[in-house]
């Protein structure tokens, strides 16, 4: 009886070559959009934590989850869209860790993040009351606020990252504004009495 | 009206950043404490916009992207493995042993006839296309092949539905090679994978009958008349 043996010649190498090319053009697309997209992610985090160390950590987390996940985004048209909402979850998240940590921790504890003598010299008065206000705000209104506030982005344009009606956009802005400016009434007053 | 009634319509104004009502704009121009408070609040928005434009196009550090690309390029570089070398060897060990197992397995079930039937009769000559996968051959070779055929099989059930497998003597394996690749590149037309007259019913083969000639038995008397014994030979009995 003659025997037998199955054998595939070539086919490896193609498949390797076949993958190789694909995973180059992946990984140019993905540097497109990480060079387009990466300020947004960065300034997205750093409205939210006010700190330039641990925005750039999670801008940084939020990119690399995004290449991650890039294979398995259906339309690469809404990346943008898609990666503010991963930095802007990353940084709520790491605001409520700090704060369970500032819970945990004594006042006086060195390891709690400090303003730097750099920040408290940048930040005006109006600025530090401005930034707790906004934190008090609802997450949907404070998003929304930030991208309207980002140079070159228009309301449609925040409307279209959000997969929100423009309309609605520009209520939940009206609102976040109204809220801020009760907030921060008392303080522009006692400001400006001195 | 009283000025308390266009608080509302005042602070919603400075809010829009738009003009206010004509009536508003009435009681604004009678009053000059509603005027001076539409003012407060127009700075007040003012000022939060500009707050919120500082918080929002804070300057991008130049090291965010470059750490970024540093990260993917880290995660493309093949790490060494953390498995410890006892780790691997016991790796080695079980591999070797779920070979020895499936091989072992394959002899006792599938028999290699009944996967070269199989493979037969799902390839018909209809389906033979010109596709770069075509490749597959089958080719003789020792008895300990029967096994690996066995296992490839077993391991690549695609393949062995949708890729065309030829057989071929083992002197021939270059021959068919150089043709398959002929096929792959479009140099030679994968007609010629088909037989020529498909049409055409195969005759029955023609097998002679086996002729076996009837073999003489000669008496013992005459052979030992035809050849002298040796001295040595002891007389039969």
């Amino acid at each position: 009886m003659q025997e037998l043996v199955l054998i595939q010649p070539g086919r490896a190498a193609e498949k390797e070559f076949a993958q190789e090319a694909a995973q180059a053009a992946f990984r140019r697309e993905f540097e497109e959009r990480l060079a387009e997209c990466g300020p947004l992610a960065y300034r997205v985090a750093r409205g939210v934590l006010r700190n330039n160390a641990d925005a750039e950590d999670v801008a940084q987390e939020a990119l690399l989850r995004a290449y991650r996940r890039f294979a398995r985004l259906r339309d690469r048209g809404r990346f943008r869209a898609w990666l503010v909402r991963i930095a802007f979850r990353l940084a709520i998240d790491r605001v409520r860790s700090s704060k369970r940590r500032e819970v945990r921790e004594t006042l006086w504890s060195e390891t709690w993040p400090r303003p730097s003598t750099e920040d408290l010299a940048a930040a005006s008065e109006f600025q530090a009351h401005l930034d707790r206000a906004m934190e008090e705000l609802a997450e949907k209104h404070r998003l929304v606020l930030l991208l309207g506030a980002m140079e070159g982005h228009s309301l449609e344009e925040v409307a279209e990252m959000l997969s929100l009606p423009v309309g609605t956009v520009k209520s939940r802005m009206f609102f976040a504004r109204k809220q801020l400016a009760e907030k921060l009434r008392c303080h522009v007053k006692t400001i400006e009495k001195r | 009206m009283p000025c308390k009634n266009y608080r509302e319509a005042l602070i919603e104004a400075a809010a829009k950043d738009s003009a206010p009502s004509r009536e508003l704009r009435l009681h604004l121009d009678a009053c000059a404490s509603c005027r001076e408070a539409f003012r407060e609040e127009r700075q007040l928005f003012a000022a939060i916009d500009s707050g919120l434009r500082v918080t929002a196009n804070a300057e991008v550090p130049a090291s965010l992207l470059s750490r970024v690309r540093a990260e993917l390029n880290q995660r493309h570089v093949p790490q060494r493995s953390w498995l410890p070398a006892g780790a691997s060897m016991a790796a080695a060990v079980a591999l070797v042993a779920v070979v020895v197992f499936v091989r072992g397995l394959g002899r006792d079930t599938v028999p290699i006839n009944a996967f070269v039937n199989s493979l037969a009769r799902q390839v018909s000559p209809a389906e033979i296309q010109p596709d770069p996968r075509v490749g597959a051959a089958i080719e003789a070779t020792s008895p300990s092949a029967k096994n690996r055929t066995v296992w490839a099989a077993k391991s690549a059930p695609v393949a062995r539905a949708k890729e065309v497998a030829t057989l071929v003597p083992a002197g021939e394996k270059q021959a068919m090679d150089a043709l398959l690749a002929g096929v792959r590149q479009g140099q030679v037309k994968a007609d010629v994978l088909l037989a020529e007259n498909s049409e055409k019913a195969l005759e029955d083969l023609q097998i002679s009958p086996l002729a076996i000639s009837p073999i003489a038995m000669k008496p013992l008397a005459d052979i030992g008349a035809e050849s002298p014994a040796s001295p040595n030979e002891k007389p039969m009995r």
